[in-house]
């Protein structure tokens, strides 16, 4: 048996009049996984979670949670999905506490007075919960809708933007409580975001689409890492001999001094020797790193080859 | 799955939680208790004076009409009824009701069910609509829920609004009318002219028939509105284009009242009064053509309703 899914996309495209908004997506999630979704504005992101979670139609293809359709047994399908589609729009005339009981009460489990003051502390809305969403703040309205997207303890939790509007201390425990869903309690989550740094710290897989195509699909680690070539940036006495001297070493390297430090890409297996020759002609090293390619420069890098 | 009635409580707690619900209801109060006070202080009771002579003066009109003959056929029909009636009041000694007395109230403030309507416009409108304005249609439509039955959990919960609106008038009149006019009269009798002979009708029964006649344009003009939001997910327009139709339908039917197809507009039907005070609004409408009518709208609107909200792409 293969690895159970939890959301399968099977060449999904939505068209609108002419106009191809998705072409032939697929990709899958697995339990315990956060993917992120990742595209530059208007590549389709919303519009591939809207037909997600069945609010719009798909022209071709299907997405299967769980194995059901979401076309043809959307009850069944959706029923274990919970998610916040773009902003957190909850009703403002409610309180919070009235948002998340009309949302329980359209649960098919039963979810008890108990698991709703559970997930009120949990997104740290204890002293506010019973005030009506008018007063909340936008942190506070992303917290109610995270709240009201974790009521009925779903297996895929979708989140359109999840740190918009939070404050960074605020973003960190969204982020821990992303990553914690996912790997303690097996939960699939699905984020869209464009904040790449934001990805970066919180994903497992990312996909990234443009123009409505998924264009790469790639393990956080070997997006990240799977390059040969490293980037190293030195720190040393006399920046210019030492400048001289490594172009002469390795004429075919990128080699450049941005402000006190020699920017240098290599091949690992000339990491030691570059290091030998510094030494030898006795520059003082203090500082030998690596620049870690972040998931920005590699998004640029791969929309752009388009 | 989630039960209807959960769906239903869910409804209601939004329709009251909102400031403007109450208000309605406050204001339908409001204009019960106004219409009392304006009937018990500021009209004079100089009519009740000498009701034998007044119809006996519109009898000798009737009859000097009737001679003339230059009326239709239903015109003089109905002078005919109204002279046996008036007939009958003098040789029996039956008053007609004074609108200071109890019935008399009641059946003026059956005239109310059309802020009833008004009201029902603007719930039936917003109950839909709002979801979509506030984007909170997006979390409603991500449950495990058909959106039939969600739609469905909303059109009643503005039904059920609109009847507590007309039971509300019903019995607020009734209390506001007792408590400024007394039981006195409670024991007159309504009088109809059927197969030629006056029968006499108990009051309270026939005040029920006005307000159940009236509250068959307040559902009907709540679901022309309630489909008009499925459609264009805009409860301004909704109660806009609904509240116009309202008060000019009845008008433009007059005014179309010389082509044959005039009696296939909604509007010749929603007033039903018609077919127990006077004649109908087109010549030769029966009471069972009207609800023929009425009832082919009413499933047109509610499957135009249904038939947009469940096949549309959601992207507010």
């Amino acid at each position: 048996m293969e690895r159970e899914v939890v959301v399968q996309m099977k060449n999904v495209s939505k068209k609108i009049g002419n106009r191809t908004i998705i072409d032939q997506l697929s990709l899958q999630v697995y339990p315990g996984e956060v993917y992120g979704f990742l595209g530059p504005n208007g590549a389709g992101k919303t519009m591939t979670i809207r037909m997600i979670v069945g609010l719009i139609s798909m022209t071709e293809g299907d997405v299967l949670i769980h194995g059901k359709s979401v076309t043809n047994n959307f009850e069944k399908a959706i029923a274990h999905v919970g998610g916040v589609i773009e902003n957190p729009e909850m009703y403002e005339y409610l309180s919070g506490y009235e948002n998340l009981v009309h949302f329980a009460r359209m649960s098919p489990k039963k979810v008890t007075k108990q698991r709703i003051s559970q997930v009120v502390k949990l997104v740290g809305l204890d002293g506010r919960i019973q005030h009506k969403v008018r007063k909340y703040s936008l942190g506070m309205k992303q917290r109610l809708g995270l709240a009201q997207a974790i009521l009925h303890s779903p297996s895929l939790l979708i989140l359109d933007e999840p740190t918009n509007g939070l404050d960074p201390a605020g973003i960190r425990e969204i982020r821990a409580y992303i990553r914690n869903v996912a790997h303690q309690e097996q939960m699939a989550v699905f984020v869209s975001s464009h904040l790449l740094a934001e990805m970066q710290l919180m994903c497992d897989r990312i996909g990234i689409v443009q123009n409505g195509k998924l264009i790469r699909e790639e393990g956080m680690n070997e997006l990240t890492k799977a390059d040969e070539e490293k980037t190293i940036q030195l720190q040393v006495n006399r920046l210019e001999d030492a400048f001289q001297l490594l172009n002469n070493a390795f004429p075919t390297a990128d080699i450049e001094i941005i402000q006190d430090r020699i920017i240098i890409s290599l091949r690992r297996e000339y990491l030691p020797s570059c290091n030998q020759v510094l030494v030898q002609n006795n520059f003082d090293v203090y500082e030998m790193a690596q620049v870690q390619t972040t998931l920005e420069e590699k998004f640029l890098e791969v929309t752009e080859e388009k | 799955m989630a039960s209807f009635i959960n769906l239903l409580k869910n409804e209601h707690m939004k329709l009251f939680k909102r400031t403007g619900t109450m208000v309605m209801v406050a204001v339908m109060l409001l204009a019960v208790l106004g219409a009392g006070a304006v009937s018990k202080f500021m009209i004079n009771p100089d009519t009740q004076s000498d009701w034998q002579a007044e119809l006996e003066a519109e009898n000798i009109q009737f009859e000097n009409m009737l001679d003339e003959s230059n009326q239709t056929s239903a015109e003089q029909e109905r002078m005919q009824e109204q002279l046996a009636l008036n007939n009958y009041r003098l040789e029996n000694n039956k008053p007609p009701v004074n609108s200071e007395t109890l019935w008399g109230f009641m059946i003026d403030a059956s005239n109310l069910t059309g802020l009833a309507a008004l009201f029902t416009i603007v719930a039936a409108s917003s109950i839909l609509a709002h979801e979509f304005s506030q984007g909170t249609i997006k979390l409603l439509l991500i449950r495990p829920v058909k959106r039939s039955k969600i739609l469905q959990s909303k059109y009643v919960t503005a039904m059920m609004f609109s009847g507590m609106l007309l039971v509300l008038i019903f019995a607020f009149s009734f209390l506001t009318g007792s408590l400024l006019f007394g039981f006195h009269g409670i024991d007159q009798s309504h009088l109809v002219y059927q197969e030629g002979r006056v029968v006499e009708q108990p009051m309270f029964m026939y005040v029920a028939q006005l307000f159940s006649l009236n509250s068959v344009e307040v559902l009907m003009m709540g679901t022309f509105a309630f489909m008009v939001a499925a459609i264009f997910k805009n409860s301004s327009f909704a109660i806009g284009i609904s509240i116009f139709l309202l008060f000019t339908g009845p008008q433009l039917v007059q005014v179309l009242n010389d082509y044959g197809w005039a009696k296939y507009i909604l509007f010749a039907h929603t007033n039903l009064q018609q077919y127990i005070h006077g004649t109908p609004i087109v010549e030769g409408m029966t009471f069972s053509f009207s609800i023929s009518m009425l009832v082919i709208y009413f499933v047109i609107f509610l499957t135009l309703a249904w038939i947009s909200f469940e096949k549309r792409d959601v992207t507010a």
